[in-house]
């Protein structure tokens, strides 16, 4: 009995009740303690993308692609500025790894429209910046597999395959010639010329928002 | 007739429950998809397939369609077109369930319906041009705008309301 | 983490097959509320049904505090959600013309195809209007369009507009919403009682 009289109090009140428990909630997000979330993609997001192979282009593709004059290819030199005088990758930018986070760099990086390769004498330098990049949220980064190491050896100074070797090899061997040409054995003249393809990089940020949407 | 009416007053679902089942699909279609419920947009995909089929030649020479005009795809291949069919169905459901499927015109018994369709009709211009020039209606803008405290939902849903209760007393006889 | 699609957790495949489901909910929600009868939704700005404010208001304060509760406990990613682009003039132009829309018509157009499903004349007759409403505006567009572009503002929200912490502004929107129904239900029983 008592009960029943207990629900119908609370249905008469049921509105003021209602009420309060919105009341509540709003009040607990106010009062809820808050943290600073983290900024960028989730870390088992990073560890997925940072395991995959996709990340890494090899030199003989870059080669191929620049020898096309691919407008989507942005190269960024992740070593110091003295190496990169010293010699660098034709139209690369100079984007020393302590400067990655700098201001006036963050266009290059930050951007959907070209497909950025950092590389360094190896891995090393370009695989941190890759994975700075990618923390941040960034897409289209990849690394140049072996770096400037794997360039010589592969594209400047290509290793003649034994006799024995398949008919590809020779194939491969004659395009890495071909292409060591293109760039110049061992140029130093290669950096005076400099960008022919000016690139314009509209230093836009992304905005991550979805879809066209409303009504 | 009128006690009839009365009776039938209380089918409706209590406006909070009715606002809280509301706010949860809201939340979840921002879940799911990343944005919110709409209603005119998929009208607006009509208009533009319709004046696609008719006058193709106008509709890419107009600024405003080709926006939404793409090589090999009909402009009703979108989310909101999807959604206000669901819309048809579950109103439709809804209506069926408890007996409101009616070709019927609803009016104050002041006027008549000829008048009513008329009005209707007026409003539904207005609301259509209305819901363009603000990009989106009080579904798209106001409501799903307001979800995610958009500046512009607010400003929508006030100028909506305000106006309405601004221009109310013209409108009284439809009405009351 | 939520939002699902645009994260790639849930396929771009079901889109459409969530549209529909989202929209069946919708239409369901929207006609059982009484959204259907446009008498229902005019008795707001006469004050003898307040069945719109409360529905949309519930809503708003509902959908508002649950998202960023979500985003509290990073199920979701408010940044990533949709935002309205703000266009001062046009939202204040568009939503005049829309109120005065609203009461001639009756109907606003998702609650119009509702009428449209259970089979309201007027309810058609106004999605009818709407579709010549939206082919007015696209015809003139080229007048339009600088009342359309003026003020653009971006996809801002009350936070950048107002600076303060959106946990403030959702505390003092639900108030106002409180507050709002306590009102309507006073207007409501001061007003001659309308049936329809």
């Amino acid at each position: 009995m008592s009960k029943k009289y207990k629900l119908k109090r609370l249905l008469v009140r049921r509105y003021q009740i209602l009420a309060a428990i919105l009341f509540i909630l709003a009040a607990g997000l106010v009062l809820l303690p808050k943290y600073k979330k983290n900024e960028g993609i989730a870390p088992d997001l990073l560890m997925k993308k940072m395991i995959s192979s996709e990340r890494y282009i090899s030199t003989d593709l870059l080669a191929d692609r620049l020898v096309n004059q691919d407008p989507s290819v942005l190269l960024i030199d992740t070593r110091t500025e003295k190496e990169f005088q010293n010699y660098a990758l034709p139209n690369a930018i100079n984007i020393p790894l302590k400067k990655l986070l700098d201001e006036d760099v963050n266009g290059y990086i930050n951007q959907d429209i070209y497909d950025v390769i950092f590389y360094s004498n190896d891995n090393f330098y370009a695989d941190q910046a890759w994975i700075i990049g990618s923390r941040l949220g960034y897409t289209n980064l990849y690394v140049l597999e072996g770096g400037l190491n794997k360039w010589f050896h592969t594209i400047i100074n290509p290793e003649l395959p034994d006799e024995t070797m398949p008919e590809e090899a020779f194939e491969l061997y004659s395009f890495r010639k071909a292409a060591g040409m293109y760039f110049g054995v061992g140029t130093s003249e290669q950096k005076t010329i400099n960008k022919p393809i000016k690139k314009t990089i509209t230093v836009k940020k992304k905005k991550k928002r979805v879809a066209e949407g409303g009504c | 007739m009128k006690k009839k009416k009365q009776q039938n007053r209380h089918v409706y679902w209590n406006p909070y429950f009715g606002g809280f089942l509301l706010g949860l699909l809201i939340i979840l279609t921002f879940y799911l998809t990343g944005r919110g419920l709409g209603a005119s947009g998929a009208l607006k995909s009509g208009v533009v397939t319709i004046v696609d089929t008719v006058a193709p030649t106008h509709a890419e020479n107009n600024a405003y369609y080709s926006k939404f005009i793409k090589e090999g795809e009909s402009p009703m291949n979108n989310w909101l077109v999807f959604e206000a069919i669901g819309v048809l169905f579950g109103a439709f459901l809804s209506g069926a369930f408890t007996g409101r499927i009616k070709l019927r015109v609803q009016h104050s018994p002041k006027i008549t319906s000829k008048r009513r369709l008329i009005f209707a009709l007026i409003g539904g211009i207005l609301f259509g041009v209305g819901a363009q020039i603000a990009r989106g209606c009080t579904s798209g803008a106001a409501l799903s705008g307001m979800a995610v405290l958009a500046t512009g939902g607010f400003i929508t849903m006030l100028a909506i309301f305000g106006t309405g209760y601004l221009v109310a007393y013209f409108f009284r006889k439809n009405w009351i | 983490m939520g939002p699902l699609i645009p994260n790639g957790i849930i396929s771009s495949d079901w889109n459409y097959i969530i549209a529909i489901l989202i929209g069946f909910a919708f239409g369901y929600i929207l006609e059982a509320s009484g959204f259907s009868s446009s008498r229902k939704l005019a008795g707001v700005f006469y004050g003898y049904d307040f069945a719109v404010l409360k529905v949309f208001f519930t809503s708003a304060v509902v959908a508002v505090i649950g998202l960023y509760y979500m985003d509290y406990l990073n199920w979701i990613d408010i940044s990533q959600l949709y935002v309205h682009p703000t266009y001062v003039w046009a939202a204040i132009i568009g939503g005049m013309i829309m109120g005065v829309g609203f009461l001639a018509g009756g109907f606003c157009p998702g609650t119009s195809l509702c009428a449209v499903a259970i089979g309201k004349i007027d309810g058609m007759v106004f999605t009818l209007g709407l579709m010549i409403g939206i082919f007015i505006f696209s015809e003139f567009f080229n007048s339009l369009e600088p009342l359309f572009e003026r003020s653009n503002l971006g996809h801002i929200t009350l936070v950048d507009s107002l600076n303060i912490s959106p946990y403030w502004i959702i505390f003092i929107f639900t108030i106002i919403a409180l507050v709002a129904f306590y009102f309507s239900d006073w207007v409501r029983s001061k007003v001659k009682k309308v049936f329809y």
